[in-house]
C-alpha cells in the first residue's frame, strides 16, 4: 500500500484509540465532594517539626497540632478560647501562670496529653531554639503542678496567654515524637491532638489529612472526613483548578483579578484584615534623615492613596502609625499624613539641612513589585521639589545585611511586618526599641523615654491591659511625632474559595483555614 | 571500540568537573542568601548564623569545594537547604518521573516525528509538505508553557477531559495504593494490579508528555525532512527505482537507514532538549521530577540542590551523547576506526 494510505491509517488509527480512551476513561475529574475539601498551596510542606516550623506549615499544624489556647479574631466577645487548656490564670505579681489541662485527650500516636506531655513540648520547642521559639524567650522554668496543671514562670511580667496562642512554636506534641526528634517528623510524621491526622504526605504532590475519630471535640456529619493540601506552584493553574471547581481554596490569588474572580459563579473572592503591615523605616541617625523636620518632610512626600490604590489594587488600606489598626493597642487618634509637597518643601526650608544634602538612599528587596513601584512613585514626588532619592534595590539578605550596619545603612528602608503572636509590642519592640545589635531596628530609633515607657507597657499587658493600652498609645504617638517611619500599608489578606463552603470565620491571628469548623 | 569508549568515559569524568565547578562558582556568586530565605525575614542574625554553620556554610569557600568534591566521589552530594534530605535521595526519588515523562515524549516524537518528515520530504512542495513545515516552524517557535498552558485551557477547562496537573489522583491514590518498584506509576500499578491507578495516571501523563513532545516534534520533522531530501536524490535511489522496488521499500528500507546516523544525533539532541523543556513542563504540571526540582532549588538558591542537579543531568546528557556515539559505530561500518 502507498505511503500516504499507511500514514493515514496510522494516524486514523492513533486519533480513534485517543478518543476512545478518553470516553472510556472519563473519571470524575472534579469531585466536589460533601466529606473533602481541597486547598492549593503554593509550595510544600518544607519542616514538620511543629517545634521549629514557621512558614505555610501552618496550613497543616492547626489542623494536626494544638496549642493551649486559641487567640479569637478581634471582635468576639472573648478573647481567647480554650483549646488543650480549659482554664488559666496569673499570679498577682505577673510572673507565673497556671494552666489547667484538659483531661482524657490522647495524641494521635496513642501518648496521653498531660502536664508532663505539655512540659515536654514546651522544653523541647525552647531548647531547639528555632523558628518562633523566642517567643518563650523571657520563660524562666516550666514545671507541672499536678498531673493536669502546667505552671510557666517568666523573669519579667509577660503576656503568657498571648503567647501561648501563637500560630507557631506553642503547639503541644506527643512526647514520644519529641524524643524521636525532627528527623522523625520531616520524614512525614505528625503526633498531635487536633481534629485531623496527617494520612499521607506524597512529596511535591499533596498532603492529606483524615478525621482524627478519637478527637475530643467530637464529630458530626457535617464536617469534612478528608482534607488535601494540593502543592500547586504555579500562579495560573491554581486559578484554573479554582475555576474548574477543583480547588476550594486557593492561595495565590492575584490582587487584580479580585473582583472578576468574585463574580464567578460558585466562587468567591474577598478581602480580610490581616496583621501585616509595610513601611518605609526612617534613619534617625544618618544624614540628612537624623534631623526630625527632614524626616517629617518626608512623611508628607508619600502619595498614600495613589499607592494602595493604585500599586496594592486595593489589597491594603493607608497605615495609621506603626501598628496595623486590625490589632489590639492601636491607638485610633493616629491619622496618616497628608500627602502634600507644599507642607514638605516648608518642612524642608525649615529644617536648616542645606538644599545640596537633599539626598537620601532607599533600600528595598527587589522581588517585591509592590516596594519598587511605591519607591518609584516616592522618587518622581521627591524630585519634583528638589529631594533626590537614590534606589537600592537588592535581595533580604543583601539589603538587611547592608542595613544592619550604619555606615552602610541606607536612609530609608523597607520592612514588611507582622507580629509572632498576638501582641502589638511586637511591632514597638522588634522594630524600634533601642536595640545595640540592630536586628530589625532599621529606624536606628534609640529613645530611653519610649523604651521605658514601653517596657511598663509590657509589664501589665498580662495584668492590667488597659493600662498597658495607655502606654502603648503613648508611644505610638511618640513614633509619629518622631517620623520614625512611613508607615503607608496595613496589607489585606486575599481569600479566595468555593461560596459553598460554610463556616470560615477569618482570623488574623492564624494566616491558615481550621477545616474541623467548615462544611459544605 | 572498547579503546574509544574508555576514553569518552575518561573525558565525561573530566566535563562534569568542570561542570561541578562552574556551577559551584555560580551558585556561591551569585545574590540571594539561601539560608536568609530558607528562615525567611524574620530570623536573627544568630539564628542565621547557627544555621549556616549546620550547613557547613561559614567555611571559607575553597574549603567548602573541596569537602564537596570530596562527598561527590563518595556518593555524598550534600543535604538540600529546602528538604533538609540527602540530595542524592531527593534526585533519586524524583529521576524516575522525569524518565517516565521524557522517555514517552521520545518515543511519540520518534514515532510521529519521522513517519511525518518523511511524507514531508516524499510530497516536497506539496500541500502536506507545507503543512508540516508550518506546523514545525510553529512548533518551534511556540514557548513551552504557552502550550502547556494553552492545552490545560482547552483539555480541562473547556472540554474536561483531563486533568490539570500532577501524577496521579489524589483519592485513587488513596483508595488504590501500589508500592514503588520502579518508580514508574504506569509499570507499578500494573504490577500492583491496581487498575484504576494506571488509568489515573495514563491520564495524568497525557498533558504534558504532549506539550513536550509538541515542543521537539518539529526539529524531529525538519531533520528527518531535509535528510530524506537529500538521500532521495542520490544515485542509488534512482538505481532502486529503476529495479521496480516498491516505494515503501525505497523509503523505509533504503533511504531511511541512510538517514539513521543525523537521525540518532537528533534524537540524542532531542533526549538533552527534552530534560531541558522538562523544567517547564514539570512547573506547570506540578510534575514531581527533576525539572520542578530545580526550579525549586534555583529560586530558593539552594546550593547543594542545584549542583545536584546540574550533575545528575550533565551526567545524563552526556550518556546519552556517549551512547549515541558508540551506536553510531554499530550502525555504520564505515565509521568504525581501524
Amino acid at each position: 500500500m502507498s505511503h500516504k494510505h499507511l500514514l493515514n491509517k496510522t494516524m486514523t488509527t492513533v486519533f480513534a484509540l485517543v478518543l476512545a480512551s478518553m470516553l472510556f476513561f472519563s473519571a470524575s475529574i472534579r469531585a466536589a465532594s460533601d466529606s473533602t475539601v481541597t486547598y492549593a498551596m503554593y509550595g510544600d510542606i518544607a519542616d514538620w517539626d511543629p517545634a521549629s516550623a514557621a512558614s505555610l506549615e501552618v496550613l497543616m499544624l492547626v489542623n494536626v497540632y494544638e496549642p493551649l489556647l486559641w487567640y479569637n479574631a478581634p471582635g468576639s466577645a472573648e478573647q481567647f478560647s480554650p483549646a488543650l487548656a480549659t482554664s488559666w490564670s496569673v499570679s498577682d505579681d505577673g510572673l507565673s501562670w497556671t494552666f489547667n489541662l484538659r483531661k482524657k485527650v490522647k495524641f494521635h500516636d496513642g501518648e496521653a496529653f498531660n502536664a508532663a506531655a505539655a512540659k515536654a513540648s514546651l522544653d523541647r520547642t525552647m531548647k531547639l531554639g528555632k523558628g518562633l521559639a523566642y517567643i518563650w524567650g523571657n520563660v524562666e522554668s516550666v514545671t507541672t503542678a499536678g498531673e493536669h496543671t502546667l505552671v510557666i514562670t517568666t523573669k519579667n511580667p509577660q503576656p503568657v496567654d498571648l503567647i501561648a496562642s501563637s500560630q507557631y512554636a506553642a503547639y503541644m506534641y506527643s512526647p514520644k515524637a519529641a524524643k524521636s526528634g525532627a528527623d522523625w517528623f520531616n520524614a512525614g510524621n505528625a503526633a498531635g491532638t487536633g481534629p485531623y491526622t496527617v494520612r499521607q504526605w506524597n512529596k511535591a504532590q499533596q498532603v492529606v489529612l483524615e478525621q482524627n475519630a478519637d478527637y475530643w471535640g467530637g464529630w458530626n456529619d457535617s464536617n469534612f472526613k478528608r482534607v488535601i493540601l494540593k502543592v500547586v506552584t504555579e500562579n495560573s493553574t491554581q486559578l484554573q483548578m479554582f475555576k474548574g471547581g477543583e480547588a476550594d481554596f486557593i492561595s495565590l490569588a492575584p490582587a487584580d483579578l479580585m473582583d472578576s474572580l468574585n463574580k464567578e459563579e460558585g466562587l468567591s473572592a474577598y478581602t480580610i484584615p490581616s496583621w501585616k503591615n509595610s513601611q518605609f523605616l526612617i534613619n534617625t541617625q544618618k544624614a540628612p534623615t537624623n534631623n526630625k523636620k527632614f524626616r517629617q518632610a518626608l512623611t508628607h512626600i508619600w502619595d498614600y492613596e495613589t499607592v494602595v490604590k493604585e500599586i496594592y489594587a486595593g489589597t491594603a488600606e493607608v497605615g495609621r502609625g506603626p501598628i496595623p489598626a486590625t490589632m489590639w493597642g492601636h491607638d485610633s487618634s493616629i491619622q496618616a499624613p497628608a500627602f502634600d509637597l507644599k507642607k514638605a518643601s516648608a518642612l524642608l526650608k525649615a529644617s536648616g539641612v542645606s538644599k545640596s544634602n537633599w539626598k537620601v538612599t532607599m533600600g528595598y528587596i527587589s522581588t517585591s513589585e509592590e516596594y519598587k513601584n511605591s519607591a518609584l512613585l516616592f522618587q518622581a514626588n521627591a524630585s519634583q521639589i528638589g529631594v533626590e532619592v537614590e534606589l537600592l534595590p537588592g535581595d533580604w539578605g543583601t539589603v538587611a545585611g547592608n542595613a544592619r550596619a550604619l555606615e552602610t545603612a541606607p536612609n530609608m528602608q523597607s520592612m514588611t511586618w507582622w507580629p509572632g503572636y498576638a501582641t502589638p509590642n511586637d511591632w514597638l519592640v522588634g522594630l524600634f526599641r533601642t536595640d545595640k545589635t540592630n536586628l530589625f531596628n532599621f529606624s536606628y530609633y534609640a529613645n530611653p523615654k519610649y523604651d521605658q515607657l514601653l517596657a511598663e507597657g509590657i509589664a501589665l499587658e498580662g495584668s492590667d491591659r488597659a493600662q498597658a493600652i495607655a502606654n502603648y498609645g503613648k508611644v505610638q504617638r511618640m513614633l509619629m511625632d518622631d517620623a520614625v517611619a512611613i508607615f503607608y500599608a496595613d496589607i489585606k489578606q486575599r481569600v479566595a474559595r468555593a461560596s459553598d463552603i460554610k463556616g470560615y470565620k477569618p482570623n488574623p491571628a492564624y494566616a491558615s483555614v481550621f477545616f474541623y469548623q467548615l462544611s459544605r | 571500540m572498547g579503546k574509544y569508549a574508555f576514553h569518552r568515559l575518561l573525558m565525561m569524568v573530566g566535563i562534569l568537573i568542570g561542570v561541578l565547578t562552574i556551577t559551584f562558582a555560580l551558585s556561591r556568586v551569585l545574590p540571594g542568601s539561601p539560608i536568609e530565605m530558607m528562615l525567611g525575614q524574620h530570623a536573627t542574625p544568630e539564628q542565621i548564623r547557627i544555621t549556616k554553620a549546620e550547613f557547613g556554610l561559614d567555611k571559607p569557600i575553597p574549603v567548602q569545594y573541596y569537602q564537596y568534591v570530596k562527598g561527590i566521589f563518595q556518593g555524598d552530594f550534600g543535604i538540600s537547604l529546602r528538604t533538609r534530605q540527602p540530595v542524592l535521595n531527593d534526585l533519586l526519588e524524583r529521576v524516575t518521573a522525569t524518565f517516565e515523562l521524557t522517555t514517552l515524549a521520545v518515543i511519540l516524537v520518534i514515532g510521529l516525528g519521522i513517519p511525518l518528515g518523511v511524507l514531508s520530504a516524499v510530497r516536497q512542495n506539496t500541500l502536506s509538505d507545507h503543512v508540516t513545515r508550518s506546523f514545525s516552524i510553529a512548533g518551534m517557535a511556540l514557548p513551552i508553557f504557552l502550550v502547556a498552558m494553552v492545552l490545560q485551557m482547552i483539555f480541562y477547562g473547556w472540554l474536561k477531559w483531563l486533568p490539570l496537573q500532577g501524577r496521579i489522583n489524589v483519592e485513587v491514590l488513596l483508595d488504590y495504593p501500589f508500592d514503588r518498584v520502579t518508580g514508574i506509576h504506569l509499570i507499578d500499578t500494573l504490577f500492583a494490579g491496581q487498575w484504576p491507578a494506571f488509568k489515573s495516571a495514563l491520564l495524568h501523563l497525557v498533558l504534558p508528555v504532549a506539550t513536550l513532545t509538541l515542543a521537539s516534534l518539529s526539529i524531529v520533522i525538519r531533520i528527518t525532512r531535509n535528510t530524506m531530501v537529500e538521500v532521495l536524490s542520490q544515485d542509488f535511489i534512482q538505481t532502486a527505482r529503476a529495479f521496480g522496488l516498491s516505494d515503501r521499500l525505497i523509503y523505509y528500507r533504503y533511504a531511511l537507514r541512510a538517514t539513521l546516523i543525523p537521525m540518532m544525533t537528533v534524537i540524542g539532541l532531542t533526549y538533552g532538549f527534552m530534560l531541558g523543556g522538562s523544567v517547564v513542563v514539570e512547573y506547570i504540571f506540578d510534575w514531581p521530577g527533576l525539572g520542578g526540582y530545580a526550579v525549586g532549588a534555583i529560586v530558593k538558591n539552594d546550593f547543594p540542590a542545584v549542583m545536584g542537579v546540574t550533575l545528575f543531568l550533565a551526567t545524563i546528557y552526556l550518556s546519552i551523547n556517549l551512547i549515541v556515539d558508540l551506536l553510531y559505530q554499530v550502525v555504520d561500518p564505515r565509521l568504525r576506526s581501524a
